[in-house]
């Protein structure tokens, strides 16, 4: 069942009407109905073969929807020439020529599109590949050449970013500077539609988040609401583990009931302020002399949120 | 088209590009006008409309008639750069991220060409000032005077076998593209190209005769001579360029209908 949590509040950069993508007997995307506000970051989360890139590529005039339609920048998404000039992706990976060199890539591009050749030296600076313009391609790492896509994607300065895991392949310090450059790249008037296979990746830069999953849809909202949902649950660790027992029945005397996992206590907060929760579990543990070595609030992250999702758990 | 064109020849107007067309026009000039020299009949009438004869030479086409010859041979070569132009921009996703930059699918595969047909006419003009210069050096060895070389007549000869070049070139280049198109894999579209132009129409000839007549890498190889007894320079000019155009129209549509998945 699709999970709609509120309606969008700003007019939709892009949104998306049933659309669906057959190959023969295959569905690659299932009657998605999707909208983006404009101006946010939007997480398109999805497990390897959900329908993310055949989604964005469908919103990029590479491959003819089956069925269903929608607008993209308010255009018709069955005219990409009327859209695609406010639009920058960089999608199932960074494709240039390798003989040219980085610069010389954006300015075939550039051209093609129709842009300005002088915002080049700019962008290749904003994406740190001001050092090398002049080397070929074929020379540079992988990190280099997806930055250099994100360079290629915001020729023209878009109205709507696409990226397809743009983080996909990278070590753990060009994830993070990914990530800060996708953070960057937001603003009031760019919306970035960002996908990964991976929430963990996104989480902290995404404000709105789609999620699919078989080519269907799962969920579309603000991230926090997401979270919301989520919950909290309450960790507490007696300092001797033979009070775990005794804890336990006492709190649960109290109608705060506890499952033991290990040499802890888990209490699931529910609607309760958690804080509050914490205070009267360790006035409880105190009255009794039990001596608390841990006690603290876990919130469960969206990604804890997200492979519960896709393990139909919570649909 | 117009933006797609100047984006490839923005690829093309590279020092390294200029160096590869020079030694390439160099090399084919040297080559061509010594084999067609040294291998050219002392006297008496071609052999089908092939090769060249001590007396051709010596009139006011035999400047350009090396360049002619070799053009004629070079068929295959321009298929196969094509055909590895096209194919590879699929292969390398190039293709995909033009795309998303200029929709317009029939714009971008004309322009792109176009773009490519303009170095291939530069390339050619080239290999044909520089193969009139190599013929001049070794036109003195074979006993072929040059006297009728400068005229108006040979210029006007020169402009002929140069536009029969282009058109050659032109054609070989669509069916390369047409190729690549409909495959998309460099190397199926190679074998497919290859086999086809080379082996299987001339294997096909030997065994059949009308086939001269009407396969396409054949026609363009009678074309290029001017016509042989076989098969006239008309009617290789009028089939060639039907083939042409229903393969570029073919490419065309399906380029445009086709999803871009790589």
């Amino acid at each position: 069942m699709v999970q709609t949590m509120t309606t969008p509040p700003l007019p939709p950069a892009l949104s998306l009407s049933g659309l669906t993508k057959r190959y023969g007997a295959r569905v690659a995307v299932e009657d998605l109905t999707i909208d983006v506000p404009a101006g946010v970051v939007a997480g398109f989360v999805g497990p390897n073969g959900a329908g993310k890139t055949t989604t964005m590529a469908m919103l990029l005039g590479l491959v003819a929807p089956s069925e269903g339609g929608g607008t993209v920048l308010g255009a018709p998404l069955g005219d990409p020439a009327a859209y695609l000039g406010g639009v920058g992706a960089l999608i199932e990976g960074p494709a240039f020529y390798p003989g040219l060199t980085g610069a010389q890539n954006l300015a075939v591009l550039a051209t093609a599109a129709g842009h300005d050749r002088g915002e080049i030296p700019g962008l290749l600076q904003l994406v740190g590949l001001a050092e090398r313009p002049d080397d070929r391609v074929r020379g540079y790492s992988f990190g280099m050449k997806q930055r250099l896509g994100i360079a290629a994607a915001l020729l023209g300065d878009p109205k709507l970013l696409i990226l397809d895991e743009p983080i996909n392949g990278l070590d753990p310090a060009g994830v993070h500077e990914m990530r800060g450059l996708i953070g960057r790249l937001a603003s009031a008037e760019r919306t970035v539609l960002v996908s990964s296979h991976v929430l963990a990746e996104l989480e902290q830069v995404c404000d709105w988040l789609i999620v699919i999953d078989g080519g269907r849809l799962i969920f579309q909202g603000p991230a926090t609401e997401l979270l919301d949902r989520s919950g909290a649950s309450l960790v507490v660790a007696p300092e001797h583990p033979g009070d775990l027992d005794r804890l336990r029945d006492l709190l649960a005397a109290a109608g705060h009931d506890g499952e033991i996992a290990d040499d802890r206590l888990e209490i699931v907060v529910n609607g309760t302020d958690p804080r509050r929760l914490a205070a009267a579990v360790n006035r409880a543990a105190g009255s009794r002399g039990i001596v608390l070595s841990e006690l603290r609030i876990a919130r469960t992250s969206l990604e804890d949120r997200y492979l519960t999702m896709m393990n139909g758990d919570d649909r | 088209m117009t933006r797609t064109f100047r984006a490839e020849l923005l690829k093309l107007r590279r020092r390294r590009v200029a160096v590869a067309v020079l030694v390439g026009a160099t090399a084919f000039a040297a080559l061509a006008s010594t084999l067609v020299f040294l291998s050219a009949a002392d006297a008496g009438e071609r052999v089908s409309g092939r090769g060249a004869t001590v007396a051709s030479l010596g009139q006011a086409g035999g400047a350009t008639e090396a360049f002619s010859i070799g053009v004629s041979g070079a068929g295959i070569l321009v298929l196969v750069l094509f055909i590895a132009n096209f194919a590879g921009e699929f292969s390398q996703g190039t293709f995909r991220t033009l795309l998303m930059r200029q929709p317009r699918r029939v714009g971008l595969l004309a322009g792109k060409m176009a773009a490519l047909l303009v170095l291939a006419a530069v390339a050619l003009a080239v290999a044909e000032v520089l193969t009139v210069v190599a013929s001049s050096v070794i036109a003195p060895s074979q006993d072929v005077s040059t006297a009728s070389w400068f005229g108006i007549d040979a210029l006007g000869e020169a402009a002929r076998n140069y536009v029969t070049a282009l058109f050659g070139v032109a054609a070989w280049a669509s069916l390369g593209m047409a190729v690549a198109v409909f495959v998309r894999s460099i190397p199926v579209a190679l074998a497919i190209g290859i086999v086809w132009s080379g082996p299987f129409e001339h294997l096909l000839q030997d065994a059949w005769t009308a086939a001269s007549q009407w396969f396409p890498g054949l026609l363009l190889e009678a074309l290029a001579v001017g016509g042989t007894a076989d098969v006239s320079s008309s009617r290789a000019l009028t089939l060639v360029s039907l083939y042409v155009a229903a393969a570029v129209c073919a490419a065309a549509f399906v380029f445009a209908r086709r999803d871009i998945t790589a």
